[in-house]
């Protein structure tokens, strides 16, 4: 058996942190005709900081399985990273892991 | 075509400097303000492409997620014009410029791959199109912007550490 031991400080949480309990979101990009394979990994290389072997490998994953996971978290930085995919002209979507 | 060869991006110290031959410069001019036209007017289909669903298993939370962004977007999108139209006979671009090129030229792209059918036309209209086809000034533009956004892709490359 064990005693609880005393906090000796409010754990430091932040704010955006307290949704870790929700199911984590994810984002992902879907093939399309018209975007530049090239473009495509200098933008996941640009928003996501990707080496370019990982960058490459997820367009890949995109032009082939039709869609790539690119990235994820809570709904805030889900919807962000979205936006800024659809700032550069990709089709990306967000859903919650169930 | 020999008019491709002329060099129109270039990584010099840590910039891409733009340097567009008098046709593209011409073309860009025009294009550019319809596609101003374009997001203002917000009523033609073929902005659907830029302002995809984000929510697609959930037409609620897409109209929460629209109502949030949309503003934005478009403002964002305005502004990147703008910077474009600014550089045309020759500038250099920092992050913020390439950023605001790139997404310019895609976002002309985007937009004519939904005038040409892309989605069901596949990846080449040009080779597609019979010749006489109305649509072939479009694939036309359409190439070129997409050999011009590679382009600079190319040289924005050399921004990256590896």
């Amino acid at each position: 058996m064990t005693a609880p031991t005393a906090p000796t400080a409010t754990p430091d949480v932040d704010v955006d942190d307290s949704v870790a309990f929700d199911h984590p979101w994810k984002v992902l990009v879907w093939d399309d005709p018209v975007n530049l394979m090239t473009y495509v990994a200098f933008v996941f290389r640009k928003l996501f900081g990707f080496s370019r072997a990982k960058a490459d490998q997820l367009m890949m994953q995109v032009h082939i399985e039709g869609r790539a996971v690119v990235s994820s978290g809570n709904k805030e930085k889900a919807e962000l990273d979205v936006f800024r995919l659809h700032e550069h002209g990709l089709w990306a979507t967000l859903e919650q892991d169930s | 075509m020999s008019v491709f060869r002329h060099r129109r991006f270039r990584w010099v110290d840590d910039v891409v400097r733009v340097d567009l031959p008098a046709d593209d410069q011409d073309l860009l001019r025009t294009v550019l303000p319809q596609l101003r036209e374009m997001l203002m007017a917000a009523d033609d289909p073929a902005l659907h492409r830029l302002n995809p669903p984000a929510r697609a298993d959930d037409e609620k939370a897409e109209a929460a997620y629209r109502e949030m962004v949309d503003d934005d977007l478009l403002i964002q999108r305005l502004e990147a014009i703008e910077i474009v139209e600014e550089g045309i006979d020759g500038v250099d671009l920092d992050e913020s410029g390439i950023t605001a090129w790139m997404q310019s030229l895609n976002a002309l792209r985007l937009v004519l791959a939904a005038r040409l059918d892309i989605d069901i036309m596949g990846h080449d209209p040009i080779e597609d199109l019979d010749d006489d086809d109305p649509r072939m000034p479009i694939a036309a533009v359409y190439e070129w912007l997409g050999f011009l956004l590679g382009s600079l892709v190319d040289e924005a490359m050399n921004g990256f550490d590896d």
